[in-house]
């Protein structure tokens, strides 16, 4: 009864630790010029002209000579 | 369409390094690495130059071509950026930039390097939301994001550093040589092949 029980615990445990060695693996594949990373949101909010003319009128407030 | 620009101008620079403390503490760089730094010619003989230096997001940049893990990408104006969880730290950008803007953080045994770093134009990275606390803490602030220009310019003194819209970046530049009355001293036919030539 008690081997049982002690084979049942280090089934359990070699289990868990096992668990622990567990990596989730993600393979990126590169192709030659070709971006895969993560898309930054940058580029669609900076695509409105609303924000490019922000920055325009900062550039004149706060870098054109006086 | 216009691209985002850096110019100094090396009649003004004066070499305070107000631009290189503000890019450490806006993005809180870490120890050893510069985004931007000053360099001075003829230091100390009268008629010394400074220019700031930094990334200058070249339209065809020899980075983004050498990199075999093609991290890097372009915005619609210009800013080259890249993505550090591509990034394997080879170092090969480091060596064909003329510039020398990448920089690596970590210095260990076997040229283990970290993760590339250099000067995002303030316009952050591709992680998560832009100005996420991820994002600020590999890439730095996004300042593009809140509508707001490079910090080393917006700081500079004597307006010597330009960010912003090359067009007109270039338009204040030609303005300042006017007024000077002839063509910047530093750069020039004379500087590179002589005056007697």
């Amino acid at each position: 009864m008690n081997a049982s029980k002690a084979t049942l615990t280090a089934c359990v445990a070699a289990l868990a630790l096992l668990a622990g060695c567990h990596e989730p693996v993600s393979v990126t594949v590169y192709e030659a010029g070709e971006y895969k990373g993560e898309s930054d949101p940058l580029l669609k909010a900076h695509a409105k002209s609303e924000s490019k003319e922000a920055l325009q009128k900062r550039f004149s407030m706060g870098q054109s000579d006086r | 369409m216009a691209r985002m620009k850096f110019l100094c101008d090396s009649e003004r620079c004066i070499e305070c390094n107000g631009c290189v403390t503000a890019c450490k503490n806006e993005h809180e760089v870490p120890w050893g690495v510069n985004r931007r730094r000053v360099v001075t010619l003829d230091d100390g003989v009268p008629g010394e130059r400074s220019i700031s230096v930094a990334c200058m997001h070249c339209t065809d940049a020899p980075c983004a071509a050498v990199c075999p893990v093609d991290c890097f990408y372009t915005t619609d104006d210009g800013i080259v950026l890249h993505d550090k969880d591509l990034c394997i730290g080879c170092g090969y950008c480091f060596y064909a930039c003329p510039f020398g803007a990448p920089q690596y953080p970590q210095k260990e045994a076997f040229g283990v390097r970290g993760k590339m770093d250099k000067c995002t134009f303030c316009a952050g990275g591709p992680q998560g939301k832009d100005n996420s606390e991820e994002e600020r803490k590999k890439y730095g602030r996004n300042r593009i994001a809140e509508g707001k220009l490079p910090l080393c310019a917006e700081m500079c003194s004597t307006k010597a550093l330009l960010a912003g819209d090359g067009d007109m970046v270039a338009d204040i530049y030609r303005e300042r040589v006017l007024k000077r009355s002839g063509r910047p001293q530093t750069w020039g036919w004379e500087t590179a092949y002589q005056e007697d030539v």
